[in-house]
């Protein structure tokens, strides 16, 4: 993560603009606690950018009284990444829908875990599409009939835990949207956590989703710290094994559903630490910070590259 | 008395046709001689036909010609493909005189019948022998080789097994070329080791060299020209890397295409790169992140992202990539970014011929996502304007803060040209437009404030609170649909393609060649080169034409291409498609209709010889109003 340096209130990372959510959503509870952990780490609010795909989650950047950048529906991670490459200092944020991230984006979802890029990726998972009132999301269980759905659910669920485990995070968290004290960790965690780190967080949606509601998940949601459930891996010799456990912890999905840090291996080197093999000075002077001319007159020189090319 | 001469060489892909292209090309330029060559290659690794054709000239040269003097073969299909383009001598492997098209198995059955039938309608069988017994009776003369003597000599000579010295066919027959053109075999020698950095490939292929260039002997007699300065060989992708890292390029992203992708390989090849210190005034080293992404959605939201913070990004690609990139370039409009896309057409629609060349993407290129904003468009016509345009375009996206789209073709990227180094130098001019970009932190930020020429002050990700949205915005980048604000942040993002179109001299836009006639040759990309090429040789016949290229194509330049185009008495359009784009945009945008159109499309380049027939052919069937070409194996 970034450097910490300014003491500011949570409200102070909160936006003018008033939030026009559905009463009752649990967006709510994530910019709640989205703004306290920024306040709680001490963010500079110009050196938090929050990228957004499309949906209603997505428009968590308009709330938010920091670097915000609303972008296109599925591809909230390219952007991200796009940012974080060019300035790592500055500290990267992706709020996104399960539709968004896991539906139309599912493809930048499963290769950034293969790039292990330090950024953070915030996931609101309800299982359904809300702002085109209430299609299945990829979350959604099969058979579930949730109400705007005319027939119910003929397509399985994904697990976003199991995928980004398999696609390589190196952290992997679940919370619950109006658990803000324990969703304010989680997100603390995950940008204290140096690659790329996900947190799943269950929030219900009162418009459209009425199976999986507050009280629905409020009767099953455990938390893994209360099993002293170790996600860190100590040894990269214990990554694996760590690894298949979480899943097959992060797969029950009947009476209990648990929410906390799955998995946390910070031995993988981030894309940035991999650049320094390349580039020896790509931290010191990545591509943002650059000066590339003076007064019109390009500072890069090509004779070097340009004699190699030389006939005569 | 100008001289050119063309030399062709073909082989199956994974032979080293195109090595040996770039070798001797590199080895006759060390003779002072100017070149154009141009690779044609299927969409295959290894085994279907590949040939490579270059002209040599004592003056600049820009296009490629149908009449080969030399035809430099080692295989029976290039024979059969290429003998009746042949003019002068065509060397070839004597074992292979007895094979039979029909015993060619990489060749498409459709063109093996097109030449079966052309050899037995006049009188000849079906081998190779008689495909060059018909060319001998042609004019042509035959260089029977012994390559497989000369093989087994260098293999026992330096104690290499036969199948590795093999591959030095390609280098025997470019010997025997370079002695025929009277060209120094230490050329040859010293381009090896530009190509080769295993020191036994260099010793076998010397060796072969060696053994072969003394087979012949010396007919076009080239005689050394002296030259001041420096020349370098490049082709369109290095042309525009090149040009991109010269702007101050620091973040390129792309995902594999043919044939964008050699363009960012390059670039990652070169991304330590040397930069002034402006204080010290000595080199340091900063890097370029190159980053090949999961698909082209990826890699053109990710140069966005990237661009955000104020660094100079880009992306390469080509039509399918181009397809997928359009939501990401609408994003880039509405939020007013300045990214560049380097865009190679090829055979399209679809997978199309992903190899071949055509112009066929430009009115997509201008119209390229929903709705309306700002796209800016250029069109490099030769590898020089491709390394000065990749500067422009990087400049362009800066000062207007809109995605812009520079257009190369394959037929660009494929080729490469000897150039006088001087004509890239950039020292001592101002090359770098930054606009409105200022890196200081500002208080109440509005990025999308309104301005009288639309363009609002741009800081940097990180030096002050903004945002930014693909929904309609306010001047701080929140979402609204208020309906006010729609009218004017709508208005805002257009106004600035009126600045450009105002700021930007249309001279700039566009280029004139030759005297006025009352003939104009109306084209863009690279069959300018063709048309400026035929444009001199005409002239020597009497002849005369003028050719305009068009360089931009939103803004259009107009006014200017009215003003030219009055009053001619024939405008002739000459482009690489079916539907005549560019004419398209002309009638658009300057109300003028060409009188005639030269098109191609069979994904093969436009020649210089077909563009003399072609003006030839329209002046003396003036009503034949358009005239498709159709050469190239």
């Amino acid at each position: 993560m970034a450097v910490l340096k300014v003491s500011l209130s949570p409200q102070a990372y909160r936006g003018k603009k008033w939030v026009d959510w559905c009463p009752g959503c649990g967006n709510f509870g994530i910019l709640v606690a989205e703004s306290q952990a920024f306040a709680e780490l001490g963010l500079d609010p110009r050196r938090v950018v929050v990228v957004s795909g499309i949906g209603c989650s997505s428009r968590m950047p308009d709330f938010l009284n920091v670097e915000g950048v609303h972008t296109l529906h599925g591809r909230a991670i390219p952007y991200a990444m796009g940012i974080k490459l060019a300035d790592p200092s500055l500290e990267v944020v992706v709020n996104g829908g399960d539709g968004d991230l896991l539906g139309i984006g599912v493809g930048h979802f499963v290769s950034a875990g293969r790039y292990n890029v330090d950024m953070t990726i915030i996931l609101h998972n309800n299982g359904v599409y809300g702002l085109t009132k209430g299609q299945a999301s990829p979350t959604l269980p099969r058979n579930v009939k949730t109400k705007a759905l005319p027939k119910p659910n003929i397509k399985d669920a994904l697990n976003p835990i199991v995928l980004a485990l398999a696609s390589g995070y190196t952290f992997v968290a679940r919370s619950y949207a109006y658990d803000t004290r324990h969703l304010k960790e989680m997100i603390k965690a995950a940008i204290r956590h140096r690659g790329l780190a996900l947190v799943d967080v269950l929030q219900p949606c009162p418009t459209y989703n009425d199976i999986n509601t507050k009280e629905w998940y409020e009767k099953r949601i455990r938390k893994l710290e209360d099993e002293k459930w170790d996600p860190v891996v100590k040894d990269p010799k214990e990554a694996d094994e760590k690894k298949f456990r979480a899943m097959e912890k992060a797969s029950e999905w009947g009476d209990r559903i648990y929410i906390g840090i799955f998995y946390q291996n910070e031995h993988v080197p981030t894309y940035e630490e991999r650049m320094l093999s390349r580039i020896s000075n790509y931290l010191e002077l990545p591509p943002a910070k650059q000066a590339i001319e003076v007064d019109g007159y390009s500072l890069t020189v090509i004779d070097k590259i340009l004699e190699k090319r030389r006939v005569i | 008395m100008t001289v050119k001469i063309t030399w062709m060489i073909g082989g199956a892909q994974g032979s080293g046709v195109d090595t040996s292209a770039s070798i001797f090309g590199n080895a006759v330029a060390r003779a002072g001689y100017y070149i154009y060559g141009n690779r044609e290659y299927h969409s295959n690794i290894k085994g279907r036909h590949s040939y490579f054709n270059l002209t040599i000239s004592d003056v600049k040269v820009h296009s490629l010609s149908d009449e080969v003097n030399i035809l430099a073969t080692f295989d029976a299909e290039t024979i059969f493909q290429h003998f009746m383009e042949a003019k002068d001598y065509i060397i070839y492997d004597k074992t292979l005189e007895g094979t039979k098209i029909s015993a060619v198995q990489s060749m498409e059955p459709e063109r093996a019948e097109k030449i079966e039938k052309l050899l037995t309608s006049n009188g000849y069988g079906t081998t190779v022998k008689d495909a060059l017994n018909y060319a001998s009776s042609r004019g042509v003369k035959l260089i029977p080789v012994d390559y497989g003597k000369i093989i087994s000599e260098v293999a026992a000579e330096l104690k290499l097994p036969t199948s590795v010295v093999e591959r030095t066919r390609n280098l025997i027959a470019s010997a025997i070329s370079l002695r025929l053109l009277g060209i120094k075999l230490d050329y040859l020698r010293a381009a090896l080791r530009v190509f080769f950095k295993n020191e036994l490939y260099v010793r076998m292929n010397e060796r072969a060299s060696e053994k072969s260039y003394d087979l012949v002997q010396p007919v076009y007699n080239l005689p050394e020209i002296p030259v001041n300065g420096h020349r370098v060989q490049l082709d369109g992708n290095t042309a525009v890397a090149l040009g991109k890292i010269a702007g101050g390029l620091r973040v390129q992203t792309y995902y594999p295409i043919t044939p964008a992708a050699d363009e960012s390989t390059f670039i990652e090849d070169n991304e330590v790169v040397d930069v002034l210190d402006p204080e010290t005034k000595e080199l340091k080293k900063a890097g370029i992140l190159v980053f090949q992404s999961e698909d082209e959605l990826a890699a053109v939201n990710m140069a966005i992202g990237a661009a955000l913070t104020g660094v100079r990004a880009a992306t390469a690609t080509s039509g399918p990539g181009f397809s997928l990139m359009a939501e990401g370039i609408g994003w880039a409009g509405m939020n007013e970014v300045p990214v560049v896309i380097t865009y190679y057409m090829r055979g399209a629609p679809s997978t199309g011929m992903p190899t071949r060349g055509q112009q066929g993407d430009l009115l997509f290129a201008v119209n390229v996502s929903h709705g309306e904003f700002p796209r800016i468009v250029i069109a490099s016509g030769d590898h020089v304007e491709a390394f000065w345009d990749a500067i422009w375009a990087l400049n362009l996206a800066e000062r207007y803060q809109t995605p812009v789209i520079h257009l190369v073709d394959k037929f660009l990227a494929n080729s490469y040209s000897i150039i006088d180094e001087s004509e890239l130098d950039y020292k001592g001019k101002r090359i770098i437009d930054r606009g409105k970009l200022m890196y200081k932190e500002v208080e109440d930020y509005k990025r999308f404030q309104f301005t009288d020429d639309g363009i609002s002050p741009r800081v940097p990700l990180g030096y002050a609170i903004m945002h930014y949205s693909g929904d309609e915005h306010n001047e701080y980048g929140i979402i609204t649909e208020e309906s006010e604000n729609r009218i004017r942040m709508y208005e805002k993002r257009l106004k600035k393609l009126e600045t450009a179109d105002r700021e930007i001299p249309e001279e700039q836009r566009l280029k004139v060649y030759g005297k006025d006639s009352d003939i104009a040759i109306v084209t863009w990309g690279s069959p300018k080169g063709p048309a400026i090429d035929a444009m001199d040789e005409l002239a020597s016949e009497g002849i005369n034409v003028q050719v305009i290229q068009v360089r931009m194509f939103n803004p259009y330049p107009r006014n200017l291409v009215r003003k030219l185009l009055e009053g001619k008495k024939m405008v002739i359009d000459l482009e690489a498609n079916y539907t005549a784009q560019a004419a398209q945009l002309m009638k658009l945008n300057a109300g003028v209709e060409p009188t005639h159109y030269v098109l191609k499309w069979n994904g093969r380049p436009i020649t210089r010889t077909e563009v003399k027939w072609a003006i030839k052919h329209i002046l003396s069937n003036p009503n034949e109003r358009r005239v498709v070409l159709n050469g190239g194996a």
